[in-house]
């Protein structure tokens, strides 16, 4: 569903993107695209709650291990979940459950497919082809 | 929301997993209702799917 196309051009991509990391479904609802924000957030938002319900770890800045810098990377997709995981996940992580576990999976597989909508919401921003 | 996902078991966390997944996908690469609809539920079963059968494959190992 979308209304009015808006003229696309490079900042606009920038700015959809940015807005989209932040908030899942942002970068979308600048550009009117009514659905696809609510879906996104929806999805990426209950994605990553789930995952910090389930009380799965969330990687930190300074870690030395190549896998754990790669979990941190998709975690940090996930915007403004990642930044107020602790605040969220009062209880903090216990990955020697497999609940745990599966959480932590859950909250990077968030992740992703928020950098996935971000990279759509810059795209559709300057001016690309639109689904 | 712990009350909702605190006590998934790993097949419940699959399904939920392959639904939001589904649906994000069918939204990125699908126009129009139909299309989506249709991808999500291809998606969503290819998901469970192929989940069941690495659990399969993946069995005998575990005894």
């Amino acid at each position: 569903m979308k209304s009015e196309a808006l003229k696309g051009n490079q900042m606009l991509g920038v700015v959809a993107a940015f807005a989209g990391w932040v908030i899942p479904g942002l970068g979308h609802l600048l550009l009117r695209r009514w659905s696809k924000a609510a879906v996104y957030f929806l999805c990426v938002g209950g994605l990553a709650s789930a995952g910090l319900a389930m009380r799965g770890g969330v990687f930190g800045a300074g870690v030395a291990d190549l896998f754990d810098r790669l979990g941190f990377i998709a975690d940090l997709g996930a915007g403004i979940f990642y930044f107020l995981a602790h605040q969220i996940q009062s209880a903090g992580p216990d990955v020697a459950h497999a609940t745990g576990d599966y959480g932590t999976r859950l909250f990077a597989a968030a992740g992703m497919l928020n950098l996935l909508t971000v990279l759509e919401a810059y795209d559709i921003g300057r001016g690309g082809d639109d689904r | 929301m712990n009350f909702l996902f605190g006590s998934l078991t790993h097949f419940e966390a699959l399904l939920f997993f392959a639904l939001v997944v589904s649906v994000t996908f069918a939204f990125l690469s699908k126009r129009g209702i139909a299309e989506r609809v249709k991808y999500s539920l291809w998606a969503f079963l290819a998901f469970l799917l192929v989940a069941i059968g690495i659990g399969w494959l993946m069995y005998p190992f575990s005894q």
